[in-house]
């Protein structure tokens, strides 16, 4: 854990030195660039609101993919199933009426239930024709898309609209702001102390675990690996589907052509840099939003243009998913060299 | 006789990261045509020593001599073009070669436009034969051979290569008692004609019977070298370990009470619909060790699946302490069975994970004391003491619970694997191969366990490949051949030969005898 985090800020802090090397080379200031970053992403009021709000598709996600590859399913359908769980929210929002007490709850449970569906479908296929869950989610995602661009574009369209849209859904089901920061953070936060609880300190969190690493072990060891494999499925689909139903209820309120744009396909890359951890998915989750909120205020007072961002983004994969391997073998090394020194004392 | 200096290794030393002192400074040397046996508990860097010599592992300090020059191989190609070549442990055979094409693999005598010439290969590799009298038909398919045969194969490509040096890696863990002599005989021979072998083993007997020379080590020094005529298996074990070691029996006379396992008429099949197990008995009482006998291969993996329930039969039944298993999911048996797989890294822990996650599998779901929060959570407190219970009634020697369970030595991951398993207090216990890649230290405390079990009237079933350990522990022998039980015997009434005659498809169903 403590090695972790120390090749995590090592490998952070390193693509930073080499993103500062590529601006002065194309002839930008680097200390004005990550100041303005900074400045739009963190340190003004609306900057942080807007990154903690983006960072709730981006951490849910990441969640649901690091929770999934822990466990042994590899489960790439998130973008799908952050669409699906979007759509469930919507219709809930469109067509039931009722206090935001009762909608609101009821919204979300329409979220995790959309992107459950989805990733119980491929789980489903899996169980029955032995279909690699791997595959069949990643063509999930393509139907899931065009699934919903249909539904928006035909049966929910909004007549006034130029552009695919559903009607706003009932004002009842939108998630208020408090203190100038949406609650959909508040419902995400939640969602990772209990991802976080499960995962640690939960029975079914130490099967998946040890499932994911050795599932002959847990199956001689009593544990039911395919109920857990469906188990896994359903909570990560349901998880990518809360993302999508927290953007809508949170954001522009109605189901908007490209709404799940790349959040899921990031929050992979960020399960992937968190080695799976829960608190490692958090906190670069965290990272990635604050890069891609700062990237837009970035980009408006110097001349770095927000692709930019991107390359960082791409170099903290790079240097950090490296860095953890030879970290390691330098650890090795230095230990290997003490125990010389102490064998031919 | 007074032999020539060939082999001089001097002070090597070899450390795995992070802190595993493989090798301390380790200076042996080898003589020109002599049988030298490398010996000591595993772990004790025999297997390192000679892979550091042949180019497979790096060392960390040190100088190797050949023929009185300093040479540095750094792949084993080159040890075998120097004329060194070294037998692993497992067979590295191509089933679908004949033998003379998996000799001449790598080698191969070509014609023009690199077409290989298949009427020089094969004949070379028949004159090898002959030369050495190994009693092999070149054409064979490899799949078709005995184990036995197979590794005269491996042998016979080193000598294709034209190796002076041999270098074998536990020669006979895979061969029956009765193959043991044939191999010997061989390398005898080729010693007659100037080879010089080295012999890496843990089997004391096999130790004296055939080497000139042994250097004994331990945890990777070396503890002395010398003749192997002036020693006795006593003294060779006083060494390995840094004590005496019992050899003998001590299992004290006892009548088994109740039946408590009984498999009957086990049927299953493989995918490719061969005949894995075919009407299987097995029977133990209370109080009772049952050892199951067999070349490898002849059905004891399957047996032990069919009683895990980690794959189907197509037919016969289980029963466990009156307890009908026939069809009953894996935790239902669980509760029942206490169970040590012969593959630690593979069934009998994950590698990668803590010691305490390794340790609390299946007590986290049978006691109740694992749970907290109406059986949602997992109590890591009452885990971690159940740990430090492990630790100290099985004399584990470990770091923190937290440490990773590939830390521990080979001996002490068995140790947590086997408390974890017997503190389920099962009434029946099934062992499969539990001494494996352990030391004389550990094997010796292995057995004893069993022979608790035994006296707390426990039913154990021990698969052994290692005959020596189910005639010390075991009170019965079941001997397996081709999927079939051949033959269930006292063991005080039968002898080695016996066994191994069984094993090797001597049927003897009419005075087969159940030796209850």
């Amino acid at each position: 854990m403590r090695k972790q985090a120390l090749s995590g800020i090592l490998g952070v802090l390193v693509a930073f030195a080499i993103g500062a090397i590529v601006l002065a080379l194309q002839g930008f200031n680097p200390v004005a660039t990550y100041g303005a970053l900074l400045q739009y992403s963190l340190f003004s009021g609306s900057g942080f609101s807007a990154t903690v709000t983006r960072a709730v598709p981006l951490i849910l996600t990441g969640l649901s993919a690091s929770i999934a590859f822990a466990s042994g399913p590899v489960n790439l359908g998130q973008p799908g199933q952050l669409v699906m769980g979007a759509l469930g929210a919507t219709l809930i929002g469109l067509f039931v009426h009722l206090s935001p007490a009762f909608l609101i709850p009821l919204c979300i449970m329409a979220a995790l239930l959309g992107g459950a569906l989805w990733s119980g479908l491929a789980a489903l296929l899996k169980r029955a024709f032995a279909m690699d869950e791997f595959i069949v989610t990643l063509m999930l995602n393509f139907i899931a898309d065009y699934f919903v661009l249909w539904v928006i574009t035909y049966p929910l369209f909004d007549p006034s609209a130029s552009s695919p849209m559903t009607r706003s859904i009932s004002t009842a089901a939108w998630l208020p702001d408090l203190g100038g920061v949406n609650t959909s953070v508040l419902v995400m936060v939640l969602a990772a102390a209990v991802c976080w609880l499960i995962m640690s300190r939960g029975r079914s969190g130490y099967e998946w675990r040890m499932t994911g690493q050795n599932s002959l072990f847990a199956r001689i060891g009593g544990c039911k690996v395919d109920a857990n494999y469906v188990r896994v499925m359903l909570v990560t689909g349901a998880l990518a589907g809360l993302a999508g139903g927290l953007m809508i209820m949170g954001g522009p309120h109605r189901f908007v052509k490209g709404l799940g744009a790349s959040y899921a396909w990031d929050g992979i890359m960020i399960a992937v840099v968190a080695n799976n951890g829960i608190s490692g998915t958090f906190l670069y989750g965290l990272l990635f939003s604050a890069l891609q909120q700062g990237a837009i205020g970035m980009e408006l007072v110097t001349a770095v243009p927000s692709e930019f961002i991107d390359v960082l983004q791409a170099v903290i994969v790079l240097v950090v998913v490296a860095g953890r391997v030879s970290l390691n073998m330098v650890f090795d090394r230095l230990a290997t060299k003490r125990k010389l020194k102490e064998s031919t004392r | 006789m007074a032999r020539d200096v060939l082999i001089d290794l001097q002070h090597i030393t070899k450390v795995f990261p992070p802190d595993t002192v493989a090798l301390s400074d380790v200076s042996v040397s080898f003589e020109s045509g002599e049988i030298h046996a490398l010996v000591g508990e595993n772990g004790a860097g025999k297997s390192t020593l000679m892979k550091v010599f042949y180019g497979l592992e790096h060392r960390d300090a040190g100088d190797i001599f050949f023929k009185g020059t300093k040479v540095e191989f750094r792949t084993p190609r080159e040890a075998i073009a120097a004329g060194i070549g070294m037998v692993h442990q497992e067979i590295l055979l191509i089933p679908e070669y004949t033998v003379w094409q998996n000799i001449v693999l790598g080698a191969e005598p070509v014609r023009a436009f690199g077409i290989i010439n298949a009427h020089e290969a094969r004949e070379a590799v028949r004159q090898k034969i002959e030369e050495f009298q190994f009693n092999l038909d070149p054409d064979a398919l490899v799949g078709d051979i005995s184990v036995a045969a197979r590794q005269k194969v491996e042998i016979l490509k080193l000598l294709y290569r034209n190796v002076s040096v041999l270098v074998l890696d536990e020669p006979t863990a895979v061969l029956t008692p009765q193959e043991i002599p044939q191999l010997f005989a061989e390398l005898v021979r080729l010693r007659d004609k100037g080879h010089t072998i080295i012999f890496i083993s843990h089997r004391l007997d096999e130790v004296l019977a055939l080497s000139d020379r042994v250097t004994v080590m331990r945890r990777g020094k070396v503890v002395g070298t010398s003749n192997a005529s002036g020693l006795t298996k006593q003294d060779l074990a006083r060494q390995m370990v840094g004590r005496d070691v019992l050899f003998t029996s001590r299992r004290q006379p006892q009548e088994p009470g109740e039946m408590v396992f009984r498999a009957q008429r086990l049927n299953c099949s493989d995918a490719e619909h061969r005949v894995r197990l075919h009407d299987a008995t097995v029977e133990v009482r209370a109080g009772e060790i049952v050892g199951v006998a067999g070349v490898e291969g002849n059905g004891q993996f399957e047996l032990v699946n069919a009683i895990m329930g980690l794959a189907p039969m197509t037919s016969g039944t289980l029963e466990v302490k009156g307890k009908d298993m026939t069809h009953t999911d894996i935790l239902t048996r669980r509760a029942l069975i206490a169970f040590v797989p012969q593959d630690r890294g593979k069934m009998g822990a994950s590698v990668g994970a803590s010691i305490l996650e390794d340790a609390i599998m299946t007590h986290h779901i049978l006691d109740p004391r694992f749970h907290t929060w109406r059986g949602l959570g997992l109590n890591y407190q009452h885990a971690a003491e159940f740990v430090d219970q492990i630790r100290d009634q099985f004399t584990v020697s470990m770091g923190r619970s937290s440490d990773p369970f590939s830390s521990l030595s080979g001996g002490n991951q068995q140790k947590v694997i086997l408390g974890r398993e017997l503190l389920l207090e099962t009434p029946f216990v099934l062992m499969d191969q539990p001494t494996r890649g352990l030391d004389v230290g550990s094997i010796e405390y292995v057995h004893q366990l069993l022979l608790d079990l035994r006296s707390k009237k426990r039913a154990v079933l021990l698969v052994s490949a290692d005959l020596d350990e189910l005639f010390m522990v075991a009170d019965r022998i079941v001997v397996m051949c081709q999927g079939e039980v051949v033959v269930n015997l006292a063991t005080d009434a039968t002898s080695r030969e016996e066994v191994g005659y069984y094993m090797l498809g001597g049927k003897g169903a009419a005075h087969a005898e159940t030796g209850s």
